[in-house]
């Protein structure tokens, strides 16, 4: 387990058979509003006061001080740390940010070996798609950029907006999903007239990883992973059904 | 009237640290240039072009790009080619570093912020 890089997360570093394997690009999927950027936060953070590994937070969207504010509602002095030189949020926008990891001595480079960052957020990776409608080309822009983080020794926790608040969406195992070490998939269900999250290890490269789908929550201490969702199916669907339903449905009532 | 100007201009300078006066006079003398010294003092780790940067702040491109320039010539913002764009950052210089932080935190006191408003629209006349 020792060559594991672990998100400190009770449940997680489970499902991913002990955590991510070190200097690989991660995909957080998910609608707006399950957790995404929780999670990557939580992922540096306990880096940093866990496991002495320093972290990057590098955004396209949020400023720094949002960030800043978000992390103090768990408790994470992310500024305090950016202070003792353990954290650097950066805010950028893709084609820079891009274009500085191409180069020799970039700013990203820099600030790795400023305060030999271990960890990388990138949030978020939708804002690629920006760069380019040709879904070829965007695939090698992503390519190249997750390449970049590795070549940096960076084990990076990438996120991505689902399009789809209930239900699987379009995006699934498709290009960019495709050039990820791991992929884990949050979704928004439906279940009893109460919307509940669940999680999905979809992939993980040269590794075992749990296959069940787990409840999760936000709550006061960040991400907390909960039991799988016992005795439904169809929870992807985003309205999943008893599972004792659905025998019925497919045997009794035929 | 031109005299009254004058005095209340010098009333208004007088108590100021002659540093950040010096600093408001010379290198933040327009109400954007102090909105782009607050975005890059709150994010001192932005490299970004100028039309973001203008997306960032919320003003359009054109209205800033002098700006910009004009804060690399006086050594507030440095100025970068990644690759084929032009980019912005805040100076490395410690010591200008610290002016920029001792501005922003002035500007927490609401009597230097008028004092400050002040000296820029009277410059702007």
């Amino acid at each position: 387990m020792s060559d594991r890089i672990k998100t400190g997360i009770a449940g997680l570093d489970e499902m991913l058979g002990g955590g991510f394997l070190p200097e690989t690009a991660n995909l957080v999927e998910g609608a707006p509003g399950t957790g995404k950027s929780t999670l990557g936060m939580q992922f540096i953070y306990n880096g940093i006061q866990r496991f002495d590994e320093p972290g990057i937070i590098l955004t396209f969207e949020e400023f720094p001080q949002q960030y800043y504010r978000d992390a103090q509602t768990f408790g994470w002095p992310f500024q305090e740390l950016e202070q003792a030189d353990k954290l650097r949020v950066i805010m950028t926008s893709p084609e820079v940010g891009q274009a500085d990891l191409e180069r020799v001595g970039g700013r990203v480079e820099s600030l790795v070996r400023e305060i030999g960052a271990k960890r990388i957020l990138v949030d978020s990776l939708s804002h690629f798609e920006r760069l380019t409608q040709d879904p070829i080309q965007l695939r090698g822009v992503i390519y190249s950029f997750v390449n970049a983080l590795k070549r940096e020794g960076l084990t990076s926790l990438l996120t991505r907006e689902s399009p789809a608040l209930i239900g699987e969406g379009d995006s699934v195992d498709d290009d960019v999903a495709f050039v990820m070490d791991s992929y884990l998939m949050m979704r928004y269900v439906e279940i009893d007239s109460a919307v509940r999250k669940a999680l999905l290890v979809l992939k993980l490269r040269s590794s075992d990883h749990a296959k069940d789908i787990r409840q999760f929550e936000i709550t006061a201490n960040g991400f907390e992973v909960r039991s799988k969702f016992e005795g439904r199916e169809g929870i992807l669907s985003g309205s999943p059904h008893r599972m004792a339903d659905s025998f019925v449905e497919a045997f009794v009532r035929r | 009237m031109a005299n009254a100007g004058s005095d209340l201009a010098a009333r208004l300078m007088g108590d100021m640290d002659p540093e950040l006066l010096e600093f408001l006079k010379s290198k933040v003398n327009s109400f954007i240039k102090w909105d782009l010294v607050r975005f890059f003092h709150d994010n001192p780790h932005s490299t970004d072009t100028a039309d973001n940067v203008a997306r960032y702040v919320g003003r359009d491109v054109s209205a800033i790009e002098a700006e910009l320039g004009e804060l690399v010539g006086t050594g507030v913002l440095e100025r970068h080619r990644v690759g084929e764009l032009t980019v912005y950052s805040l100076a490395t210089d410690a010591a200008m570093r610290k002016l920029i932080d001792q501005f922003i935190l002035a500007c927490d006191d609401r009597q230097f912020r008028v004092k400050a408003i002040y000296h820029i629209i009277r410059g702007m006349r």
